[in-house]
């Protein structure tokens, strides 16, 4: 039972290995990666170690969820459903996948692994508290602040005013013609006025036949008001 | 593991179903201020029209993550109640870790309801996904404070122990904060009322906008099915679960989902929602400070 569920786990972890660098979407490459941790946490606790097994799932859930929304935001694909190449440098990631293969394979295979079976009743998170505060807790410290500034970094990168500038920057249009004002909607500076004259020239617009020039001019004449403000 | 579980597991998710059903029309007929008849019709009319109806799909789409994402739902929520014992001993996964394992389902439901509004490719769909993840992340973090907090007691992240620490005082009597912060995780884990910002009305049913037929009805389903599961969860990990005097322990859990189903569904129909830039800001600014408190308190109990 607990063979075939290992080699199960196992097998779903390289397939879903796999296709992480098959698909063509952000989205899907990153849940396909939590699959394959998934599948690891499972053997995690088919090796005894119920609670690393157990958190490595929630851990990796959010994880992802974050990896998707950022690479979204990042790579500029809005919705990370438009297709696109996930894989490149084609030669050096295959040298270097062959030769991290041969290097992790050979490190398996040549160690002596030493054989220490874990009693069935041992209190293994009790023991993983002790390990975490205890000898190890400079270790674990500094990788914890390590990921918390890792953490503040990304949020003032993504900020609405963060290093490259303020957020709505690249989100104005272009000119409809080359050089000029953005096209759509202006952002009212000086609202209240700036309706108030919109709405005499239509008024008048409606009482003379000659309205059309007339509008004409109160769009003019609106626009240099813009311009002054 | 406990096989003796199953029927139990199967019972629950089924009658507390229909319960939330009849709740939630009795919730609108009385907020309608109509009879309970009409309304206690309407679901069930819903159901077979959805059955029935036709199965249409939108361009391109992610077929396979649209068609799974409610059968995900709904194994994330038999997966949760899996852990949660019905009598003593009598808990289908039995870990010593089961609470981080409940954990776990809470944020696999962001991963899966994020799946089912992305995968349509269409837009009011992919806007609910969006911001069912800005407000779904920020609540995992109190959600793992209260359950780390209601873990105190019994020194054991355990389900087992965890009931059993409560036969002389339940936890919400220990920490009563508790359980107010994790009936905001659970409206927001079966998308509900005032925390529903994945498939609210405003966005035509966000993430499922685009669903019809019987893919609707399935995720309809699997929503409720989350209900059932968190409600027995709370009831578990704050009412004492299965202990009580004079009637059997499973009869007890059942008593105690029924009333934290009630409160669920008093509070999707009584409480407003925020927009979701301010509720964002509420959960960051807010709850997480306010969660991590309760930590602190309960620790300081504890201790």
């Amino acid at each position: 039972m607990t063979d075939a569920l290992f080699t199960g786990l196992s097998a779903l972890a390289l397939y879903a290995g796999w296709r992480v660098f098959r698909v063509d979407s952000m989205v899907r490459a990153s849940f396909w990666l939590m699959i394959s941790f998934i599948a690891v946490g499972g053997i995690g606790i088919l090796l005894s170690a119920p609670y690393i097994g157990v958190a490595t799932v929630f851990m990796m859930a959010v994880e992802m969820t974050v990896m998707v929304i950022f690479m979204v935001m990042f790579m500029m694909n809005p919705a990370g459903l438009n297709p696109m190449m996930m894989v490149h440098q084609h030669r050096f990631s295959i040298g270097a996948g062959v030769v991290a293969f041969a290097g992790m394979t050979a490190a398996t295979l040549l160690t002596d692994l030493p054989s220490n079976p874990v009693a069935a009743g041992k209190a293994v998170v009790h023991d993983l508290g002790i390990e975490l505060l205890g000898d190890s807790m400079l270790i674990f410290e500094t990788a914890g602040v390590t990921l918390l500034a890792t953490m503040v970094a990304a949020v003032v990168l993504s900020a609405r005013t963060g290093r490259f500038g303020d957020a709505v920057e690249g989100s104005v249009p272009p000119g409809l013609e080359p050089g000029g004002t953005p096209a759509g909607r202006v952002p009212e500076k000086s609202g209240g006025h700036h309706h108030g004259s919109h709405g005499d020239g239509r008024s008048d617009h409606a009482h003379h036949h000659e309205g059309h020039d007339h509008d004409g001019g109160g769009h003019d004449h609106a626009g240099d008001k813009e311009k002054h403000a | 593991m406990s096989l003796a579980a199953f029927p139990f597991l199967a019972f629950f998710l089924t009658l507390g179903a229909v319960l939330a059903v009849v709740l939630d029309a009795v919730a609108r007929s009385a907020l309608a201020g109509a009879p309970a008849g009409r309304y206690l019709a309407g679901p069930l009319r819903q159901a077979a029209m959805r059955l029935s109806g036709q199965l249409v799909t939108t361009e391109a789409p992610d077929r396979a993550n649209w068609r799974l994402a409610p059968g995900w739902y709904g194994a994330l929520a038999a997966a949760g109640l899996a852990v949660v014992p019905f009598d003593e001993g009598l808990a289908l996964v039995q870990l010593p870790t089961s609470i981080v394992l409940w954990g776990a389902v809470e944020a696999l439901v962001v991963v899966v309801v994020f799946l089912h509004g992305w995968s349509p490719n269409a837009p009011f769909p992919l806007i609910g996904a969006y911001r069912y993840v800005a407000t779904g992340l920020p609540v995992m973090l109190p959600s793992m404070f209260v359950l780390i907090g209601a873990a105190l007691p019994a020194r054991s992240l355990d389900v087992l122990a965890i009931v059993e620490s409560q036969r002389e005082m339940w936890n919400v009597v220990r920490q009563p904060l508790g359980l107010l912060l994790l009936l905001i995780v659970g409206l927001s884990l079966t998308l509900r009322g005032p925390m529903d910002y994945a498939d609210s009305a405003d966005l035509a049913g966000g993430s499922s906008a685009e669903d019809s037929g019987p893919a609707r009805a399935m995720w309809q389903a699997a929503r409720l099915a989350m209900l059932v599961a968190f409600s027995a969860m709370a009831a578990t990990v704050f009412l004492g679960g299965y202990l009580g005097p004079l009637l059997p322990g499973p009869l007890w859990l059942a008593l105690k989902t029924a009333l934290v189903l009630v409160l669920m569904v008093a509070a999707t129909h009584l409480l407003p929602r925020m927009p979701v830039s301010r509720m964002v800001t509420f959960l960051w600014v807010v709850l997480l400070p306010v969660s991590f408190l309760h930590l602190l308190a309960a620790g300081l109990v504890a201790l």
